[in-house]
């Protein structure tokens, strides 16, 4: 019996040994990021390629894991409970919008004493960049990819409609878009389902044009926001039938495949007018600011945009893993690292970066239409400063086009909301 | 039944770990949810704001819109699903020719999962590529050729609550093993009376499978209460809020970080929950069904 006892318990010893051998020995890292550029994203190629890369440079001392989200609405909903929970990711994408939270949380990862104790961030980064960015000396992410939101046209329907070039405001706009009904074609992409991103975009365009780049300020009392309706109400008898309801992917894919003449979205869906286009839509497409609203605060060539995603990470308890964090970001924030990223997706970064002589030409022209440009408004979604009143915007959007609701009724369903 | 005195240690001891678990996942939830709704707690901090969520919540058209849908989710599922699950349970329990397989196809709806059914109705319902508006347009109804279904308020909640009828089957279920556990002397007995099969239906099986049927509608109220999956993924709320129900409110409270607003949302819903089952137990006046 003693024998027996005796017998278990050197087994169990052994067993518990070698467990805290094995531990002690593979002092690996596990870095793990809940990543939004995957799957269909025009960044998943090049990413990935620098995540398998970084992990091969570092193999048996940092290991970056990534869990794929697919779904950019339910990531930031994810990210919104995770904040509330304090239960962050080690890295994140972070969205403009959850920014002021994430940093009231007290939750993320200041990388403040990051950029003082080495000067590669300073290097990188364009001056006042990263100071911007902080609040109260502390900087809760990374600013890290750019956009702007100009609108993208299909050039061949709107020549078989007898436009050559794109119309600078919308008396002109809504007759082209009665040409191109008359020809059989669908004049824009709209949405109102998940976020309404796509005509969010266009909201904030005729927003801006409306009560100018400071709008925001205003209050939602302010009538630009009513006259920025009654263009989207317009807007909505020049699209197809399924965009009410529609997701990013619905609105996205009638531009890709012809069925819409005029589409709105970011530099980032560049990469996708070839991987997913019909062939030869590439070619076909023309970049041009968004139409203005006649006696409009706004001026003309005024884009929108802002930053888009930041990096940021949750605080650790560990300083080595906190270093193992601090070198990847650095990692992907290495301007030859950023010249792939931008060159193959077609997405715009902060980071100073010397981009290859041949970018996309689309990309060449957005980047041309900032320096132009007399001002970039924030997008609605970020620039409102609420995200019950993002949030209700594509119910206010969907009861406009259904006629549920006059344009002060739909301001009205945005102001209810907060 | 006495307990007897000495049995009492026993009990406790048996009833003890579920006591704690209940309590734990279930009563102290409930406690935090109904404290929470008391403040303006947004996932950071937390102030006492009163009652001042529940005022703002019935001020607000869209959540009154929700518990409206909800109630239609519920009456639906009472008068329309469970009932015809009941007559198809019947009409299963004659073991009739292909009767088995009919059962499984009705029940197939159960074992797939409700993201994949919903993602699937929303393409049937699409607008420009549906099923469903290129079979009206070929039988000659072409004012339906790019009807918007789910992006229309006359008949997006119509389309939802339609389409849930597919789970019929789960009810149909189990009322058919209810009438398997019938004594086969009713029927002979009623046969020897000269009763037909209709009437063997409705004065055997039906009111022996009574109390399953009761049960049937009060799970189906339930499960119609806390309706989120389908709602969530092809309409998420909209058009226009109109197909808005209680959990998805909740959800999207939650979401802009109005977490004491969501949990007051959340307190509603069990009031209301607990309300409708005393109601249903009233007008059901069955003491089987559970």
């Amino acid at each position: 019996m003693i024998k027996l006892i005796l017998k278990k318990l050197s087994i169990t010893f052994i067993a518990i040994s070698f467990t805290v051998i094995s531990s002690v020995a593979s002092a690996e890292i596990t870095i793990t990021w809940p990543s939004i550029w995957v799957g269909k994203d025009s960044k998943t190629t090049v990413i990935g390629e620098l995540i398998d890369e970084f992990n091969a440079a570092n193999a048996g001392s940092i290991k970056v894991v990534v869990e794929e989200q697919t779904d950019y609405d339910i990531y930031a909903q994810k990210l919104t409970a995770q904040i509330a929970t304090g239960e962050l990711p080690d890295i994140m994408t972070v969205g403009a919008q959850l920014l002021d939270v994430l940093h009231r949380s007290g939750k993320a990862m200041d990388l403040a004493p990051h950029i003082n104790s080495d000067p590669h961030w300073n290097n990188v980064y364009p001056e006042n960049a990263l100071q911007s960015a902080m609040t109260d000396g502390v900087l809760s992410a990374l600013p890290y990819e750019l956009f702007v939101t100009p609108v993208t046209y299909n050039k061949k329907i709107l020549k078989e409609a007898g436009y050559e070039e794109f119309p600078d405001n919308y008396d002109d706009f809504f007759k082209m878009c009665e040409a191109v009904t008359a020809n059989g074609k669908v004049c824009t992409s709209q949405m109102t389902g998940k976020n309404g991103w796509t005509s969010m975009l266009w909201y904030s365009q005729a927003l801006a044009s409306a009560g100018g780049p400071d709008i925001y300020e205003k209050g939602l009392d302010h009538p630009a926001y009513v006259k920025a309706f009654e263009v989207m109400e317009k807007m909505y008898q020049y699209t197809t039938s399924d965009a009410i309801g529609a997701d990013a992917g619905v609105s996205g894919g009638h531009f890709l495949n012809e069925r819409t003449a005029v589409f709105m979205n970011g530099p980032w869906f560049i990469a996708r007018y070839t991987s997913d286009g019909i062939p030869g839509l590439h070619e076909n497409i023309g970049v041009a600011a968004a139409p203005m609203l006649m006696g409009g605060e706004g001026s003309p060539g005024g884009y929108v945009g802002g930053r888009q995603s930041s990096l940021a990470a949750g605080k650790q308890s560990d300083p080595a893993k906190e270093e193992a964090i601090v070198k990847f970001l650095k990692w992907l924030t290495i301007p030859e690292n950023v010249a792939r990223l931008s060159s193959s997706s077609g997405a715009m970064f902060i980071v100073n970066a010397d981009l290859p002589n041949d970018m996309d030409r689309l990309f060449i022209e957005m980047k041309q239409g900032i320096s132009d440009a007399p001002y970039v408004a924030p997008i609605f979604q970020n620039g409102i400063g609420s995200l019950a009143i993002a949030s209700e915007f594509p119910q206010a959007l969907s009861a406009l086009a259904l006629g549920d609701v006059t344009p002060e009724g739909a301001v009205e369903m945005l102001q209810d909301a907060e | 039944m006495k307990i007897k005195k000495d049995e009492v240690g026993w009990l406790l001891l048996f009833i003890t770990p579920t006591l704690i678990l209940f309590t734990l996942f279930f009563i102290l939830p409930i406690l935090f949810l109904l404290a929470s709704s008391f403040t303006n707690w947004d996932g950071i901090d937390a102030e006492f704001v009163g009652f001042e969520n529940y005022i703002k919540l019935f001020n607000k058209k869209s959540f009154v819109r929700a518990i409206t849908n909800n109630l239609y989710w519920c009456i639906t599922a009472a008068l329309i699903t469970v009932p015809l699950g009941l007559i198809i349970a019947l009409l299963l329990s004659h073991r009739s020719r292909g009767w088995k397989v009919f059962r499984t196809v009705l029940f197939v709806p159960q074992v797939v999962s409700s993201a994949a059914i919903a993602m699937l109705w929303a393409a049937v319902f699409n607008a420009e590529y549906g099923l469903l508006n290129f079979i009206l347009d070929n039988i000659g109804l072409s004012d339906y050729k790019n009807h918007n279904w789910l992006g229309n308020v006359r008949t997006a909640n119509a389309a939802l609550i339609g389409f849930s009828l597919c789970y019929v089957g789960y009810f149909m279920v189990i009322m058919l093993a209810k009438t398997a556990s019938i004594s086969e002397d009713y029927y002979d007995a009623a046969k020897i009376d000269g009763a037909s099969q209709i009437q063997k239906d409705f004065y055997i099986t039906a009111p022996l499978i009574k109390s399953t049927f009761f049960l049937c509608i009060i799970l189906a109220v339930i499960f119609n209460l806390r309706q989120f999956e389908y709602v969530y993924l092809m309409t998420a709320g909209g058009p226009a809020n109109k197909t808005q129900v209680l959990v998805v409110y909740i959800w999207n409270e939650l979401t802009v970080q109005r977490l004491g607003r969501g949990s007051a949302a959340g307190v509603i819903m069990i009031a209301l929950g607990a309300m409708l089952l005393l109601l249903l137990r009233r007008i059901l006046k069955s003491e089987t069904y559970n």
